[in-house]
């Protein structure tokens, strides 16, 4: 094949699928760092360069520390309980057990439906005096929040939905890594009379380890960038206390079109998932087993 | 493989069981509220059931918002964004595989990279792009935006690198040129995960919010989570609008569910063997 042709066909095989993802992906990442350095407001045609001003703002600001502790509250409590759920569940669905397919269906179901819909179902559950949730923690004598509209519940009403919607989607990661376990290795631990607890902790969560890397990576991508569920149920309310970086970015940008302000949040945001992935992925090197 | 005592599996069953109604309870109660009048909907004690099912309720909901029309704009959207992914995708995939060019893992490491990087932070300088090309609060301006799929590229890379060596050159001594090699002989061969791939990324794209709500501004033009929105924003005010509320989610799941009920092995397949595997 002649040199003409070879370029042809890398212009065709990699230069048609490029246009899209150059002018969605790539240049609009570039462009949003050099927003962060103006304080262009969207309607005004000019605007001025501002050094870090931007940055300095957010980083001097209790709204953008008090969004950072919401999205560490959010990321770690819908983190460890789908993880924990994921692999409860996937325990559970032990090889000759019948049905399984029809558990593993149920389980997932919740994965597939549109987050906007189930967090509009959800707020109906959580009404406060005549909802599903309270009138069966009434049963029980509980205490009955008023979960979307107490700061200190709304949070919490937010990371139960999350888990209910992406527990059963943990759950089919780990049924497939637990398949591949040998069954020698189970065999090897019933001779030497290991506990159930003692075979989880020495052989089951080593081997799985690789499993619950990948999950803790891409839920924490994930949380970040949590917002349908919060736009739904409390617009980052009562009292901000449900507004992460992402939705104060969203609303900066698109209800205050405070364009420069946003952009260098949104940098932040990038700088801030890039580190938690290169520590994990760096630090997972003491604890996950290949 | 131990033996799995009588017992043992009970407890199995029984904790499984459990689980799985709570998973599933909040879609079952959906379908409940939808067909209740108003005062069986707000009754203390609960009313489990409705006593006479008003059916009438989702006709209501459909008289006060067009939700047939937002779902045909968010299913046809998301077909035509996942048949332009596929084809994108295949392309690069198939550059990535079969062929050696300068500057190929730094293609692929950006690729990697952007799976990474929160969307959100390119929102807004893809507003104003889309804004510049004229498709604001258009369809045109949602499929454009969503045609470049990492996710995709990514996975039908892994499919690609599946493929026997040996059949791709018994092909080209042939005398199969590229577009023939991917058309007759990889396309084929990795069917089952394009469609594996294509069902997950249709559900993305048809539960999409946040990107669409931007774009789109006027009601003909609404995917259906935006709809969907909207109507719970303005009748939320009124409570006895729940069950015309529960109506419209019930709509605006069920095209979802009838899906996942018919396919529901491809999807379970299709996530686990997806996987990144750490």
């Amino acid at each position: 094949m002649n040199r003409f042709g070879n370029v042809g066909k890398l212009l065709f095989f990699v230069g048609i699928p490029m246009i899209p993802l150059v002018v969605f992906w790539f240049v609009p990442m570039a462009v949003s760092v050099w927003l962060s350095f103006t304080n262009w407001d969207y309607i005004s045609p000019t605007f001025d360069y501002v050094g870090i001003e931007n940055y300095t703002n957010a980083l001097t600001s209790a709204d953008f520390y008090s969004a950072l502790k919401n999205t560490i509250f959010f990321g770690f409590w819908t983190i460890l309980p789908t993880i924990f759920f994921g692999l409860l569940l996937a325990l559970l669905l032990r090889k000759g057990l019948k049905g399984l397919t029809g558990f593993k269906a149920f389980l997932f179901a919740p994965w597939i439906t549109p987050m906007v819909a189930m967090s509009i179902v959800w707020s109906w559950i959580y009404e406060p005096d005549v909802g599903l949730l309270n009138q069966v923690l009434g049963w029980f004598n509980l205490p009955q929040p008023s979960w979307l509209t107490d700061s200190e519940m709304a949070m919490w009403a937010i990371i139960i939905v999350t888990v209910w919607k992406n527990a059963g989607w943990a759950m089919l990661f780990y049924a497939d890594a637990l398949s591949k376990i040998p069954d020698e290795l189970y065999e090897v631990g019933n001779i030497e009379g290991a506990g159930w607890l003692q075979r989880m902790t020495t052989i089951v969560i080593p081997l799985v380890s690789p499993t619950t890397l990948f999950l803790v990576i891409i839920s924490a991508i994930d949380s970040i960038q949590a917002y349908d569920q919060i736009q739904v149920m409390t617009q980052g309310g009562p009292a901000g206390s449900t507004r992460t970086l992402l939705y104060l970015y969203y609303q900066m940008a698109f209800e205050q079109f405070n364009m420069g302000q946003a952009t260098a949040l949104a940098t932040l945001i990038v700088i801030l998932t890039g580190a938690l992935a290169l520590i994990m992925f760096y630090g997972s090197k003491r604890w996950v087993h290949y | 493989m131990e033996m799995v005592s009588k017992s043992r599996k009970m407890v199995h069953y029984i904790l499984l069981t459990i689980f799985s109604i709570i998973m599933v309870f909040p879609l079952v109660w959906m379908f409940l509220s939808a067909l209740k009048t108003p005062e069986e909907i707000f009754a203390v004690p609960l009313d489990w059931l409705p006593s006479n099912p008003q059916w009438g309720n989702f006709a209501g909901a459909l008289e006060l918002a067009p939700f047939g029309l937002y779902i045909f704009n968010s299913t046809f959207t998301a077909i035509v964004i996942v048949f332009f992914q596929i084809i994108l995708s295949s392309m690069i995939a198939y550059a990535l595989t079969q062929m050696t060019f300068k500057g190929k893992s730094i293609l692929f490491n950006s690729i990697l990279i952007t799976y990474m990087l929160p969307a959100a932070a390119t929102y807004v300088p893809s507003y104003v792009i889309v804004a510049k090309l004229g498709l604001l609060d258009t369809l045109t301006g949602i499929i454009i935006s969503n045609i470049a799929s990492v996710f995709t590229i990514f996975l039908m890379r892994q499919a690609f690198m599946q493929v026997p060596k040996e059949m791709i050159e018994a092909a080209r001594s042939e005398g199969a040129n590229d577009f023939a090699i991917l058309r007759k002989v990889m396309m084929p061969m990795c069917k089952s995960s394009i469609f594996t791939v294509g069902l997950i990324s249709f559900v993305q794209m048809y539960n999409n919010y946040l990107w669409p709500s931007l774009i789109v501004n006027s009601q003909e033009n609404y995917l259906i989570t935006v709809g969907l929105n909207r109507f719970f924003t303005t009748s939320g005010t009124f409570a006895d609008q729940w069950p015309l509320i529960m109506a419209a989610s019930v709509l605006a799941v069920l095209p979802l569910l009838i899906l996942f009920i018919l396919l529901q092995k491809w999807f379970i397949k299709g996530i686990s063997d997806s996987g990144v595997k750490g």
